[in-house]
């Protein structure tokens, strides 16, 4: 099977890149490099719910932020806690998040479902500006000890080393994305794509949808929590800002520019903003100019996204239409103008 | 054996009266149609049986166990299925990918995180039978809003019976269709539904006199009458009640 | 009158001025969604740029006046057109990127005031005819606060009553109830579309030029006022311009007086208020659009 030879040399390549990248590209570029990877879970984390599912939510960011506190936490008041402890710590914390929200969560309209995050997110956030005692408000915490990566009697590698960390961060994240796509291609992937074209089908199709929204909700966010526990450690830092209206814009913009009708869509999405950032914040620092005009160009040219972009260079539209296992994402996205589902718009 | 059946069904939407003392005795292996004029409550009665609503009043009993007020994914469960006059198919994913719901949700495969679907041999294979048995697998793979409407609805209808379900309730199946549509949608239903019972919502009566066992009319959300074709023809309240529609 | 009985009363007076500023841009932005299902993101952007646009008529030609005029509609032209060429284009593409579209707009605009107006904060004057203070009951009350109070009352009478008075208001009130029947009765429903987003954004405009000499006009105008705006419209009710009017000044006086008394709390309490109120009836107080 020729196709499958070149995808596997195709992914090996990909990964010695990124093994040699610290080497090839220096410090600098490697701390570019792992903030962009962790937009990328995050921004995926989002899109589970957004392209997925269908479930707009206006306030991802408190997840981030809720993992990010979290670890900063744990590190910052369990003497001797260890990495991955610390790493748990950021994925429960936001899962537990998750699930206490999820029951009002699952059964709701979907502009319901925007807005109330959008309120719970906004009240986090105040939250995290007001309680200094626990989350030092606007300043935040920092300077907590970042562990090292420590098997007993083995190894232990030193995290406060960029390049160890960069390996550690693309090992998390990497993995995290892994277990993202896996988990798409599963049974319980096509009753999400379910759900998001049909809902009301599935139930009449034998399953149960809240408790399916309430699952790929927690996991969701706790792929978000991830992302944000590897914020903090990265940063040393973490502060209410994490959970702001801005950071849950990110990971909107980002699906939106990179394609949201695909898997790998919100992390081209992010990597093409990091690629703004680090381009125009040499010249001026109007650099939200620039992804404002990105955003507008996107939307009125390509709405489908960067990777629409490549379906088309491809001519592999076709192939795009197959879905295997997603669907086709027409353009029609969210025409709920007057509360019909698009799937009786659609015929 | 009544594999279906309500008792003194009544609903109302806030005080909106729609259905009075419905009682619906569906036997077991016939096909039974639910005819009346618009706005008589037919879809209200499914819906109530269904699961959609819960009544205001009375219980519906499947299978001889009370299941009223039962949400639909459990009614599926305990071998109901469905399909709705206005088509409501998963319309981006392949008729492949719609019918293969039905299977996964038989099979009970359901919050599994493990295997790739797309490597499941088995439910595949299932799939693909399914798709040939309703001529579908010509178009197993293109999105369900790209279908012919007579494709479509096609497809409707069987993800009613995907879930292999021992009775299949069809709301107006053949709604929207032209004759060679509708004559080929009675000839599926009579093949699929062989062994099943099935309840169908119709107002074509080519395909209800093609098709029923037993007849019940609604109209203005009561039942006026119910048997066999030929007394339901005969009887002059429902011919009044449709005012010679019944052409047979 | 003793002096707690009038620092309530100036507490009130402070709190009903922000609370129908915050009305003002509000009414704007629940217009815009309760007819064409937009939540327009960029909204307080256009609310920050009219108050640019303000202190510029003012450093050229030295009157309030003119800037109160002209500001709000050179920003309800800036929102037309943003209406015309990007959001109607999109319209089909639905809600998801209406959103993205008018986020991108948003950053447009903030920035865009940066690079024209430099990143400082820019102070503004009381015209003379407003200032100082006023003699009620023996309690003096900023002039300027009760103007804006006096002109957004004003304002909200206009509007009340060409909504409810006039014909192109029944076709407006028509068309958020159910724009496609508007279009089928030969309505020109786009048009009426651009009108309506370009009142929105005039209103929000007007309510620029007011707290610009309370705030002094700076890039962080939009930060301070969007969040309560869309507060405002998601509590009060999408489309309902009544709802936005109670929950506004509620949240003016609340504010005002809770920055005093509970200031910890008061943000606080807000968001828990809204929360509440969406877990119960996700369609906001008033609200029947989803």
């Amino acid at each position: 099977m020729m196709n499958r030879t070149i995808k596997r040399i195709a992914w090996g390549v990909m990964l010695l890149a990124l093994v040699l990248y610290p080497w090839l590209f220096g410090i600098y570029y490697t701390n570019v490099f792992v903030t962009f990877a962790i937009f990328a879970l995050y921004a995926v984390s989002y899109n589970l719910l957004l392209g997925f599912t269908g479930l707009f939510s206006f306030g991802h960011a408190m997840f981030f932020g809720a993992g990010a506190y979290a670890t900063a936490l744990a590190l910052t008041h369990i003497e001797g806690c260890p990495l991955l402890v610390a790493l748990l710590f950021g994925f429960f914390g936001s899962v537990v998040l998750a699930l206490l929200l999820s029951p009002i969560v699952a059964r709701l309209a979907h502009s319901a479902f925007a807005m109330l995050h959008l309120a719970f997110g906004m009240l986090m956030y105040t939250l995290a500006l007001k309680l200094r005692g626990i989350t030092g408000g606007e300043d935040g915490i920092g300077g907590f000890p970042i562990p090292p990566f420590h098997i007993p009697g083995v190894v232990s590698v030193d995290m406060t080393d960029p390049l160890n960390f960069y390996y550690f961060a693309i090992a998390v994240l990497g993995g995290s994305l892994w277990l993202a796509w896996y988990l798409i291609k599963t049974p319980f992937g096509q009753i999400i794509v379910s759900v998001r074209d049909n809902d009301k089908r599935v139930d009449y199709m034998g399953f149960k949808v809240p408790q399916t929204k309430a699952v790929i909700y927690a996991l969701s966010c706790g792929f978000a929590g991830i992302a944000g526990s590897v914020y903090a450690m990265f940063q040393d830092l973490i502060s209410a800002a994490a959970l702001g209206i801005g950071h849950s814009f990110a990971p909107i913009v980002m699906t939106m520019v990179g394609g949201v009708a695909s898997f790998a869509g919100p992390i081209w999405g992010a990597a093409i903003f990091a690629m703004i950032e680090e381009l125009t914040s040499r010249y001026t620092e109007r650099v939200l100019l620039v992804e404002g005009l990105v955003l507008i160009i996107v939307v009125m040219f390509f709405p489908g996204g960067f990777m629409y972009l490549v379906g088309l260079i491809k001519g592999k539209w076709l192939g795009f239409i197959r879905g295997k296992g997603f669907g086709v994402i027409t353009g029609q996205w969210f025409t709920k103008r007057s509360g019909k589902k698009a799937t009786e718009d659609d015929s | 054996m009544n594999i279906l059946e309500t008792k003194g069904l009544y609903h109302d939407f806030n005080r909106l009266e729609v259905l009075f003392d419905v009682n619906l005795q569906v036997k077991k292996g016939e096909r039974h149609a639910i005819i009346g004029p618009n706005g008589a409550g037919k879809t209200t009665l499914f819906n109530v049986i269904t699961g959609t609503y819960k009544p205001s009043r009375g219980t519906v009993f499947f299978k001889g166990k009370e299941v009223t007020g039962a949400k639909p994914h459990h009614m599926v469960r305990l071998g109901m299925g469905r399909s709705f006059q206005i088509t409501s198919t998963f319309s981006r994913l392949t008729a492949f990918q719609n019918i293969r719901m039905g299977v996964l949700s038989r099979r009970g495969i359901r919050f599994n995180f493990f295997h790739k679907v797309d490597t499941m041999g088995d439910v595949t294979q299932e799939t693909d039978e399914i798709l040939k048995r309703i001529n579908l697998h010509g178009e197993r793979d293109m999105p369900a809003n790209t279908l012919s409407y007579g494709k479509h609805r096609s497809l409707e209808i069987s993800m009613a019976l995907a879930t292999d379900p021992d009775v299949v309730m069809l709301d107006e199946p053949t709604a929207g269709m032209s004759k060679d549509e509708t004559r080929y949608a009675i000839e599926l239903i009579r093949r699929l539904t062989e062994g099943k019972t099935a309840v169908i919502i119709e107002h074509d009566m080519d395909v209800v006199f093609s098709l029923a066992d037993r007849i019940t009319v609604l109209h203005l959300g009561e039942i006026l009458a119910s048997g066999p074709p030929d007394k339901i023809r005969e009887n002059k309240a429902v011919k009044d009640a449709y005012l010679g529609e019944m052409e047979g | 009158m003793d002096a707690t009985t009038a620092m309530y009363v100036a507490q009130g007076i402070h709190g009903l001025a922000y609370g129908m500023i915050l009305f003002l841009v509000a009414s704007g932005l629940t217009l815009i969604f309760g007819m064409m299902g937009i939540l327009n993101i960029a909204h307080t952007a256009f609310f920050m740029l009219s108050a640019y646009f303000c202190y510029q008529v003012v450093v050229w030609t030295g009157s309030f006046w003119l800037a109160l005029l002209v500001a709000p509609i050179a920003t309800a032209l800036v929102g037309v057109l943003v209406e015309r060429f990007l959001l109607r284009k999109i319209h089909a593409l639905g809600l998801l990127y209406e959103l993205t579209l008018t986020v991108g707009v948003m950053f447009v605009i903030m920035e865009a005031v940066k690079v024209f107006w430099g990143t400082e904060n820019l102070p503004l004057l009381v015209p003379p005819l407003l200032q100082g203070l006023v003699d009620i009951g023996g309690m003096e009350y900023p002039l300027y606060r009760l103007f804006i109070i006096g002109l957004s009352f004003l304002i909200l009478g206009f509007l009340a009553f060409i909504l409810y008075k006039t014909r192109l208001g029944m076709i407006v009130r028509a068309a958020v109830a159910d724009p496609d029947m508007v279009n089928a009765l030969g309505i020109n429903v786009p048009f009426l579309f651009m009108f309506v987003f370009g009142v929105g954004t005039w209103l929000a405009g007007v309510a620029g030029v007011a707290i610009a000499p309370i705030l002094t006009v700076f890039p962080g105008l939009a930060d301070q006022m969007g969040m309560d705006a869309f507060i405002v419209v998601i509590v009060g009710g999408f489309g309902s311009l009544g709802g936005a009017f109670m929950v506004a000044v509620i949240s003016g006086l609340l504010s005002s007086y809770g920055v005093q008394f509970v200031s910890q709390l008061a943000p606080v309490l807000m968001f828990m208020f809204m929360a509440v109120v969406l877990a119960i009836k996700p369609t906001g107080f008033f609200g029947e659009r989803e």
